[in-house]
């Protein structure tokens, strides 16, 4: 029914704090999703990795609308707390995470984990444990947000999410090392891969290390909408 | 008593149930979208301190609708009905105007509507003659248009220094922030008395302003510059108007402005309340609801609230700028059609 009111209370526009959380939200369980895709992935499951695979999928769509309903609430007339392209830029970056969760998701229903020897294996879980690991401590981040908003910005809140971000990045950095690891042992082990195999498993692991990255760099970009409001 | 006076009165009570029904509906849905009142307890909060604001402290401003914008002393030595059909379309129009916003969602203010009104009837009287433009209180309009834009902006700064307060005293430095906004709460039920209050006091003046005048000119104010009956029964109005309409808006607004917490919502709340107040004492009518959109941006650039929609205020600028014009058109037009019929 139409409402019969003379009212101004759409100057309280809806807040795009909270569909940012649910955006991270979906992109920390894709990851976890992908976790287990590796792990059926190197158990030689295929049926369980095309069927997770399907979920991340599901989950990196939603992320995707949730996306586009936070950029559609920021027109030039409302004000945030924050920078708005700062806000975009973060939410950019944090987009990413369930983007790369889906196209590692995909990348391993390409070609079945076939005579892999188990030290890779091995590699490829700890790669995307530890993948894991970053994306659950940038959550941790997120929830700082929350509280964030309700002291609007208390120097307290501030300084706790500051000390948080660099825990990210320093998983991250693991997840580094990892990466280079494992690409050597790939490459030490060639001849018996095969070449389409080290093509494969080398496009998996830049693919899962990206994951890590866009997680630091979506925690940077936080930092930076917090320090320049 | 005279036909024209039970018009004035009929279209009186009619504006009063569209003020209560929509502009103190508007005043209170803070209070519900915080959580910090029920409807029930908005409905009889709102109930009883209207009705003490219209009583007892609507006299002053409406004195100024009554009198303070058009000479009506003047007219009336002329003839008094002038007045009194000047006045009768003052509210018709003004009333009519209302009507047609409410309908398309127009954020119009009732003060600006009957001003606007009151003022087009003093303009037809300058223009058949039986004033001069120069005996209408232009100083007075003057201060009654100047108060439009100062009214919402010290909502705004008052907000920002009320939220900014509770927020260093308290959002910085609790341990437990429910609990904070627990308690602010029960500070929100003041407030929500108090917001009642300084509405009645300065709306009452839009429904029964121009009745005062009419009565005044008839010689049937009793002595009195305003009866008190005229007041109670705009109290009335609008309390009937917020408990068979305003209730809707409520639930309306409320539901819609949760983003607002305790904190933000006392804020809001005491800065609108206390310029309201301000001016009801300085005799001004005012837009509450502009005014609390003021103090809303307050609070929001005070860090308060995540998002706030800037683009309001240019809905609120251009419903002012039109309503003016249009109903002091209307008013003249409809005291035209009624000098044809009456005089």
């Amino acid at each position: 029914m139409k409402d019969y009111i003379r009212s101004v209370f759409d100057v309280v526009a809806e807040s795009p704090f909270l569909p940012l959380e649910a955006h991270a939200k979906k992109g920390v369980l894709a990851v976890e999703k992908l976790n287990e895709t590796m792990e059926a992935y190197c158990a030689g499951d295929t049926a369980r990795v095309e069927e997770l695979t399907a979920e991340i999928d599901k989950l990196e769509h939603e992320a995707d609308i949730i996306k586009q309903k936070i950029r559609a609430g920021v027109p030039a007339s409302v004000k945030l707390p924050v920078d708005k392209k700062d806000l975009l830029s973060f939410l950019k970056q944090q987009d990413s995470i369930a983007d790369f969760a889906q196209t590692s998701a995909y990348w391993m229903t390409l070609r079945p984990c076939k005579n892999l020897p188990d030290e890779i294996k091995e590699g490829f879980l700890e790669l995307s444990a530890g993948t894991l690991k970053t994306v659950k401590m940038y959550d941790e981040v997120i929830d700082e947000l929350y509280k964030l908003l309700v002291t609007s910005f208390s120097k307290e809140e501030v300084k706790e999410t500051l000390t948080l971000v660099p825990e990210v990045e320093k998983l991250e950095h693991e997840v580094d090392v990892m990466e280079t690891n494992l690409l050597k042992m790939i490459f030490e082990n060639e001849d018996f891969i095969g070449g389409a195999g080290v093509c494969h498993l080398v496009g998996l692991v830049s693919r899962i290390g990206t994951i890590a990255d866009k997680s630091a760099n979506s925690a940077d970009r936080l930092r930076t909408m917090i320090l320049r409001r | 008593m005279d036909l024209l006076v039970i018009a004035l009165i009929l279209a009186g009570l009619y504006m009063a149930w569209n003020i209560g029904a929509n502009d103190l509906a508007n005043a209170m849905g803070t209070s519900v979208g915080t959580g910090a009142l029920s409807i029930k307890q908005v409905i009889i909060i709102a109930a009883i301190f209207e009705f003490l604001g219209a009583v007892f402290f609507g006299k002053r401003v409406t004195s100024t609708i009554a009198k303070g914008i058009v000479p009506i002393d003047m007219i009336s030595q002329i003839h008094p009905n002038i007045v009194v059909l000047g006045m009768l379309a003052a509210i018709l129009a003004a009333g009519f105007w209302i009507t047609l916003a409410t309908f398309y969602n127009l954020p119009v203010s009732t003060s600006h509507s009957i001003v606007g009104s009151v003022l087009g009837f003093g303009l037809i009287a300058a223009f058949n003659g039986t004033i001069a433009f120069s005996d209408i209180h232009w100083v007075v309009l003057l201060k009654i248009v100047g108060s439009w834009f100062v009214s919402p902006v010290l909502g705004a700064v008052f907000a920002y220094v009320i939220f900014s307060v509770i927020r260093s005293l308290f959002l910085h430095r609790a341990a437990d922030l429910p609990l904070v906004e627990k308690k602010f709460i029960s500070l929100q039920v003041v407030t929500a008395c108090y917001i009642a209050f300084a509405h009645g006091s300065n709306d009452v003046a839009n429904a029964v302003g121009p009745l005062s005048a009419g009565l005044r000119v008839l010689g049937m104010a009793g002595g009195n510059e305003i009866p008190i009956w005229v007041l109670i029964m705009g109290g009335f109005g609008m309390v009937v108007g917020l408990a068979t309409w305003g209730y809707k808006v409520v639930e309306t607004i409320g539901s819609r402005i949760t983003e607002l917490t305790p904190t933000r919502g006392f804020s809001a709340q005491f800065a609108t309340a206390t310029v309201v107040l301000l001016h009801s004492y300085s005799s001004l009518p005012i837009s509450t609801t502009h005014t609390l959109v003021g103090s809303v941006i307050g609070v929001g650039l005070a860090g308060g609230i995540a998002a706030v929609d800037l683009g309001v205020i240019w809905k609120i600028i251009s419903s002012w700028v039109a309503t003016v014009p249009i109903a002091a058109l209307t008013s003249a037009l409809i005291f035209v059609g009624l000098e044809v019929i009456w005089l």
